[in-house]
């Protein structure tokens, strides 16, 4: 057993082959990236050179760089963007007080039924959304039973109070739809934690509430971030509990953004309101993930 | 201090109840003997709806409508998913976070937006929109929640696996076919059957670029002004029935076979 | 299976590396490496994590690829091609058994890539499990066996295909202690059985010692030593390869003749084959099981003679392990047999004496 020393020269095959097995991972990406670039990229940009336009359907759209159109959103339609982020907004923070401990019940107190008990959180979802939202239309009708209760207990203030087309109506709606993209994240990020380190705690004299503060509140901080996020980017936009469970007076931006594109046909005023409830969101969003420091999130 | 234990139980079993509370008032409501047009006050208990079911033609085209898109979208977006969470997953590349946040956004847009900006599209290139529309635009937003379904179970998987199948004389294609692929087939279905949902039960992308042909849900909010049929509690409930029955199938069957080959 | 050695004979060698490199993008794993691997040897290569052991076993494999240099497998060049043109197979660290694939099916797997018909695919995997003694499991699924049967079931899928080397990524690091025993006796056994070149990594010095003809300890990239169990045990000849072979007792000194002047004073002796072609500043070595204990003044003990204190003893049941300090030397390690009752205790003045022959030299 020796050891020879001639130098030998770069190996071609090898090199070639090398340089095959680099492209593969861009050639399994094409046609998907390909897809996203064409429908969702170009279409936002194209969002944005509509937005700049001015015209009607009947004569035509040009390209004139209307920058008022942007600002008709703060003007005119001011109402309508506050009540998208409000709602948005208080729909989540009641999803995340209902969804927290929903997500708790199943991680930690589920045993062998958690599966089933994910599987029956997200079985309502095998019956269409708008059926469902119009099955609460039925249930909190002027005069139905839930109505009459809150009359008699004396919840509602006298005989015309009403729940539909009341904001409340409209966040109740949000929160119903959206509780499962809240719990589900939570109840991921609760599953990975390791039960010993509660165990840990306990044995180093933290009570149960402190042991919840300090070990499982932050562990599962992850799983609160994405399902609020799940949450408020989509309620924001919404406009079916609105306009279901509402009244005009509820109106949101996804309202104005609809009748605009699909009744009154104003392209460029309904692809600028469009545009800037995207931009508001994206820059709530990126605030909110910088600021609770989860990059990791995203990318 | 004992009952404090019971709480997140019974809270437990309160929360679920409330998810199938509208459930369960469609259902209520397909056997409901409604007078005129609008069906949301309980008049009374009937079986007629159930029996001629059809009796709107605009219900059942729209299903079916709903049903051929949902299994087109979910099958290409699954396929495109597929290929991205292998890529994000087994290959470190450059751009690789690009894409990660590239694939994060379809998620995060809200579908007013979503659905806008297709229209957007199609308008300025005078694309007529209508079934192909659809189908665009639902494969676009299944396309990431497949990448995420599918990547999640890629990575438990072991890497070497597919070396030791080279090891064993399998090219390239074979060991995608006998190794990786059978490996990485549950969450593929997975992700197709989460697409599928996703499709059938989508509107407000669907409003935007349908025109004038109607899903399901295009179909009952249409309907909702002027009257909603309870043939459409029907087929809801119908829907629901099937697929409940379907998923209990696959699941006894998933049991069976894995003990099958103990 | 065949009986007896496949040795080629005919004097080419059944792995040969040349001038092999492998560099990352932060840092080379293999640095000019030169190696053959004589046919149907036991060959391990050892050494401690991210020395390129692995790296370099992978690249014979297949699964990298080297930035320069040449490999061939009995004479062929195979540098370039795909592990699955390469008549050799690995066994894994994980197994990697296919887990969706019964036993059977797991260890035939090569088989059909390689086209062999059902009557042959059945004998071979049935002769295979009977070599590895599972036989009788072949219906069922890797989950349901034992972490040894898995490990077994890989040895015998990669077998199988009659490799002409089997190369082995440190296949029984997740074994228990005993059970490790037992593989490193068993996979022995196989390779003489079958008499295939096996090239087994791992880190673990008694492992290789155990089951190697002929072991290459590595380090940062490099072979520093090679040879037979026996030799680079007795003779390390750098600093690396004697601590990492057990505890070495290195003393610095500087060397004239046959003699080293030890720091400190004494003068201890080496055979003329250890001292051949050296002078002046050295390090020696000796290994704690050749030093024998006395009680000072002690004239039967051997020639080379240490003073020092006992400072530790702990009684392991098969031997005592002491420690001595020397006051200019430091500690040494000592490993008496507990052949009799005589024990020393604590703070007790010893001698520590061994023959001239135990002696060897490391480079600085």
């Amino acid at each position: 057993m020796t050891a020879i020393a001639a130098p030998t020269p770069v190996n071609p095959i090898a090199l070639a082959a090398a340089r095959r097995r680099r492209r593969v991972p861009y050639l399994l990406l094409l046609p998907g990236l390909l897809y996203l670039f064409v429908f969702y990229l170009i279409p936002l940009i194209s969002l944005g050179r509509m937005a700049l336009q001015s015209g009607n359907l009947q004569a035509g759209y040009e390209l004139t760089w209307e920058w008022e159109n942007f600002l008709q959103v703060f003007t005119t339609y001011r109402p309508q963007l506050l009540r998208s982020l409000g709602y948005s907004i208080g729909a989540t923070l009641i999803t995340l007080a209902l969804g927290y401990p929903l997500a708790y019940a199943i991680a930690f107190r589920g045993g062998r039924w958690k599966n089933l008990l994910l599987v029956l959180l997200l079985m309502p979802f095998l019956v269409p959304f708008l059926l469902r939202t119009l099955a609460w239309r039925i249930i909190l009708a002027d005069q139905g039973l839930v109505v009459e209760t809150l009359k008699t207990i004396g919840f509602l203030p006298d005989a015309n109070g009403r729940l539909l087309a009341t904001g409340w109506a409209v966040i109740a709606g949000l929160v119903y739809a959206f509780l499962p993209f809240m719990t589900l994240p939570i109840y991921v990020a609760l599953e990975k934690i390791d039960r010993s380190l509660l165990e840990a705690s306990g044995d180093l004299y933290a009570t149960p509430a402190t042991a919840f503060f300090k070990v499982t509140w932050p562990l599962s901080l992850t799983g609160v971030i994405s399902g609020t996020l799940l949450t408020a980017i989509p309620a924001a936009g919404d406009y079916i509990n609105s306009q279901l469970l509402g009244s005009p007076a509820q109106t949101m931006m996804g309202n104005v953004v609809e009748s605009k594109f699909l009744s009154i046909i104003d392209y460029p005023s309904a692809a600028s309101i469009s545009l800037t409830l995207m931009l508001a969101i994206v820059v709530a969003v990126v605030l909110y993930v910088r600021s609770v420091g989860s990059e990791e999130l995203i990318a | 201090m004992r009952w404090r234990r019971a709480l997140l139980p019974i809270y437990l079993m309160a929360a679920l109840t409330y998810m199938f509370i509208p459930v369960m008032v469609v259902i209520a409501f397909s056997f409901n003997d409604n007078q005129g047009r609008f069906n949301v006050v309980w008049q009374g208990f009937t079986l007629k709806h159930w029996l001629d079911p059809f009796a709107d033609p605009g219900i059942i085209e729209a299903l079916g409508v709903s049903l051929v898109i949902a299994m087109l979208a979910a099958a290409v977006a699954t396929v495109l998913g597929t290929l991205i969470a292998l890529a994000l997953a087994r290959y470190n590349f450059k751009g690789r976070s690009a894409t990660n946040v590239l694939l994060f956004f379809p998620m995060a847009t809200p579908e007013v937006v979503m659905g806008s900006s297709l229209l957007g599209l199609f308008v300025a290139l005078r694309v007529g929109t209508g079934f192909l529309t659809v189908l665009l635009a639902h494969v676009l937003f299944i396309i990431s929640y497949a990448v995420a379904t599918v990547r999640a179970r890629i990575v438990g998987f072991d890497r070497h696996l597919e070396e030791a199948a080279m090891d064993l004389y399998a090219n390239e294609w074979d060991t995608f076919r006998r190794v990786t692929l059978p490996m990485i087939m549950p969450g593929v279905f997975a992700a197709f059957l989460l697409g599928f949902a996703l499709s059938v039960d989508d509107f407000i992308v669907t409003n935007f670029t349908s025109g004038s042909i109607q899903t399901f849900p295009v179909y009952v909010w249409g309907a909702a002004r002027r009257g909603i049929p309870p043939q459409v509690n029907v087929v809801g409930t119908a829907l629901f029935i099937i697929t409940v029955s379907a998923m209990l199938f696959f699941l006894r069957w998933q049991r069976r076979s894995a003990l099958k080959k103990a | 299976m065949r009986p007896g050695p496949v040795t080629t004979n005919d004097g080419v060698p059944a792995v040969e590396l040349d001038s092999i490199t492998k560099r990352f993008v932060d840092f080379t794993a293999v640095e000019d490496l030169n190696l053959q691997i004589d046919d149907g040897h036991f060959f391990a290569l050892l050494g401690p994590s991210g020395c390129g052991k692995t790296t370099t076993l992978r690249m014979i494999g297949g699964f990298e690829e080297p930035t320069s240099g040449v490999i061939r497998l009995h004479g062929e060049d195979v540098t370039g091609l795909k592990p699955y043109r390469r008549p050799v197979n690995t066994v894994f660290q994980s197994y990697a058994l296919f887990p969706h694939l019964t036993i059977f099916e797991n260890i035939a797997f090569g088989l059909r890539r390689q086209g062999v018909d059902d009557a042959d695919v059945t004998k071979r995997v049935g002769d295979v499990l009977e070599l590895v003694q599972l036989t009788g499991r072949d219906r069922q699924r890797p989950r349901q066996l034992s972490g040894g049967q898995q490990q077994r079931v890989a040895v015998a899928r990669a077998l199988v295909n009659h490799p002409r080397v089997l190369l082995l990524d440190e296949p029984l690091g997740a074994l228990d202690l005993k059970l490790r025993k037992e593989m490193q006796i068993e996979l022995k056994r196989i390779q003489q059985e079958v008499g295939v070149t096996f090239i087994h990594v791992t880190h673990d010095q008694e492992e290789a010692m155990t089951m190697a003809d002929t072991i290459a300890v590595m380090h940062g990239g490099r072979i520093e030593r090679m040879g037979r169990p026996t030799e680079i045990y007795e003779d390390p000849k750098t600093e690396f390869v004697a601590g990492f072979l057990g505890a070495s007792n290195l003393m610095g000194g500087r060397l004239e003749g046959n003699r080293v002047g030890l720091v400190g004073g004494t003068v201890v002796h080496l055979t003329t084959a250890a001292a051949a072609n050296q002078a002046g500043a050295v390090n020696i070595g000796v290994r704690p099981e050749k030093i024998r204990l006395h009680a000072p003044n002690d004239e039967t003990a051997a020639p080379n003679r240490l003073a020092g204190k006992v400072t530790d003893a702990s009684f392991i049941g098969v031997s005592t392990h002491y420690r001595i300090m020397n006051p200019d030397l430091g500690e040494l390690a000592v490993v008496v047999q507990n052949l009799d009752d005589r024990r020393f205790a604590l703070g007790e003045d010893v001698v520590a004496a061994w023959q001239p022959e135990h002696t060897f030299v490391v480079s600085q």
